[in-house]
């Protein structure tokens, strides 16, 4: 089959790779009809998150029809038009039982080096490092889904791909992110960061009864976005002395009741933040992302929420006074998107949700390498790309 | 004698990854290298780890390298930092339940397939064969020493093994909901000379990931009914079907 492979930093080709084949009992054969780029692609694209290996099929984000299905798989039939979370979860261990499904404790096949990194793994991730399990990813024709009861999702009819491609990844952490912030009627809710993850999080904040919806971020383009799809007021951080005094004054002088920080996303995975100092030149970062979660800290109202979607390592400086004196309750995961799904396709069907609009760019899965680089250097506005095998 | 192991585990330590991850955690830690597996307990931390459990002290007494003193064990040729290895790991099924897998037919070769073929030849006796790339293998035989249901099992390798072995696991009922604390020893004294240093640095590099991975199986195994793997994973690299 075809499938887009890294080999080495900056080099994706799309190459001739072997078909998946059902491996364990639980497993499920996809055949890919979207996918698309995550910011957190772009780390290990740069060189930045180790345990890449050349020839790596790469992808986190894709749904697609399933065509084989493995012999203990009991929901899941051939031609399902499913869409799929970016964790493979298995649904029986302790943290599944309790929802923390990209916690789950049996699907990371090779978890000592994250347990060497982090001290416990977390669960696998498709298409992304040998650190989070080394399995290949979705942008392919083919992908193999472990688990797939617990791990694939039946569209409903009537949905087009675009539609639900997202609550793969995007629109469950962005949800999440919501869900954090224990949302009261009358809040009022920063989002650093309107990529997919900030836009995602900000219309999840109204579906979950926020009053106001506040965006920080730099790209006009998004801002719009953040306005005419998301419904939020903006702020263009490159124009104002302060971004906190600006929210400060936004509301009243308390500060927003929560602020999510959806700017480190791109970085969803290993956290490469731990090499934020050196890594941030290459990267072209196009803004710091140490400084939105101060700001975050600093904005948010005594006794708020800070709900952190953004990934950090080590971060120098961290106001951790401000966090203690304040009271604030920090929050934070990567995306349990398996609790998500369910009700994210329910928003979708009854039309209060439609995340298609993230889709600036399409391609077929050849031109993928293109695809990569337009989302990279956010090139005619481009906020996701999206491969069609 | 050369390479002793070459499982997915090593390569990916050894070969391929060691670079990065040495990269990542000197990145990390600002040079205070984290390096995989290779964090090797004194025999003497690991005795006070073990008589902390009234439960594995019980079971260990049988160790006879362990009960001997440190002098004992030079003069047998031994080195004094024995290779020996410990993980805890919780399951959430009952201990009975777990014991009652563990002695299943089939069981201990799967959760072991990383790093050892494993035959059992009866109730008592498995063979143990860990390969390595020229062809050469090492081979020995385990005899189960002490067994309790739904509590403990220690084998031992039998009389004339090259590289003599030994191994514990109990179960032990967790607090909550948690299920079963699981413990994994493994414990090793290689020869002494040109070959003993060959074993150390060639199989025994390692025995913290191998038992750490061993434990990781049989809890996906015991929860799920099925061992996570990227066999047969696609990818461009050459044999791309070898991971
Ligand atoms: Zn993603
Ligand atoms: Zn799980």
């Amino acid at each position: 089959m075809r499938a887009l492979c890294w080999n080495g930093i900056n080099d994706l080709r799309v190459e001739n790779v072997p078909d998946p084949e059902i491996v364990n009992p639980r497993d499920v054969i996809l055949k890919v009809t979207m996918s698309t780029t995550c910011g957190s692609d772009l780390h290990f694209i740069d060189g930045y998150i180790p345990t890449m290996r050349e020839g790596d099929v790469i992808g986190h984000e894709f749904m697609g029809e399933v065509v084989e299905v493995g012999h203990e798989v009991k929901k899941v039939k051939k031609g399902d038009r499913v869409v799929v979370p970016s964790f493979i979860v298995c649904g029986n261990c302790w943290y599944c039982q309790h929802d923390l499904y990209s916690l789950c404790d049996n699907t990371n096949p090779k978890p000592e080096v994250q347990q060497a990194t982090f001290g416990q793994p977390t669960a696998g991730i498709y298409g992304y490092t040998h650190a989070f399990g080394g399995y290949a990813g979705g942008h392919a024709q083919y992908v193999r889904v472990p688990h797939a009861d617990n791990d694939c999702f039946l569209v409903p009819d009537g949905l087009k791909d675009e539609q639900v491609l997202f609550l793969s990844d995007a629109a469950p952490t962005g949800y999440m992110g919501a869900e954090f912030c224990n949302i009261h009627p009358g809040d009022t809710i920063a989002v650093w960061g309107a990529g997919g993850v900030g836009l995602m999080a900000m219309q999840s904040a109204y579906l979950l009864g926020a009053e106001r919806v506040i965006a920080i971020d730099r790209f006009p383009e998004r801002l719009q976005l953040a306005r005419e799809k998301a419904g939020a007021e903006t702020i263009d951080y490159t124009q104002v002395d302060s971004v906190v005094e600006v929210l400060r004054e936004m509301t009243g002088g308390r500060g927003p009741d929560a602020c999510i920080d959806a700017v480190g996303m791109e970085a969803h995975g290993m956290g490469l933040e731990y090499a934020y100092d050196r890594a941030k030149q290459a990267l072209h970062l196009h803004t710091d992302r140490g400084e939105a979660l101060r700001q975050a800290i600093l904005a948010c109202r005594k006794g708020g929420t800070l709900s952190i979607l953004g990934v950090y390592g080590v971060m120098d400086k961290f106001p951790l006074g401000s966090i203690m004196n304040k009271g604030l309750t920090v929050r934070t995961a990567q995306q349990h998107g398996q609790k998500y799904v369910p009700r994210l396709l329910e928003h979708v069907q009854r039309g209060e949700l439609d995340p298609s609009y993230l889709v600036t760019h399409r391609f077929p899965l050849e031109d993928a390498p293109r695809g990569y680089e337009m989302f990279k250097k956010k090139e005619d506005g481009c906020v996701r790309s999206v491969f069609i095998p | 004698m050369k390479a002793l192991v070459q499982d997915e585990a090593t390569r990916l330590t050894a070969r391929v990854d060691k670079e990065q991850l040495e990269k990542m955690a000197s990145v990390v830690l600002g040079g205070a290298l984290l390096t995989l597996g290779l964090q090797r307990r004194s025999l003497g931390g690991t005795v006070m780890a073990l008589a902390s459990s009234g439960l594995l002290y019980r079971g260990l007494r049988g160790l006879r390298q362990l009960t001997s003193s440190p002098r004992d064990r030079r003069e047998e040729g031994a080195r004094t930092e024995t290779p020996s290895v410990q993980h805890a790991i919780t399951i959430g099924k009952p201990a009975d339940e777990l014991y009652r897998l563990w002695r299943e037919p089939g069981t201990l070769a799967q959760v072991m397939s990383h790093f050892a073929e494993l035959s059992t030849t009866s109730a008592e006796y498995t063979h143990w064969r860990v390969s390595g790339p020229l062809g050469q293998d090492l081979e020995w035989d385990t005899r189960i020493e002490e067994e309790r249901a739904g509590e403990l099992l220690r084998w031992e390798s039998v009389e004339g093994a090259l590289l003599p072995n030994q191994g514990l696991v109990s179960f032990r009922p967790a607090p909550g909901n948690w299920g079963t604390e699981v413990t994994l020893h493994l414990d090793f004294q290689p020869p002494g000379g040109a070959l003993g240093e060959a074993v150390m640095t060639r199989l025994l590099a390692v025995p913290d990931l191998l038992v750490n991975r061993a434990l990781r199986r049989f809890k996906s195994l015991a929860e799920t009914g099925e061992i996570p793997t990227t066999e047969r994973n696609p990818s461009a690299r050459q044999g791309a079907h070898l991971h």
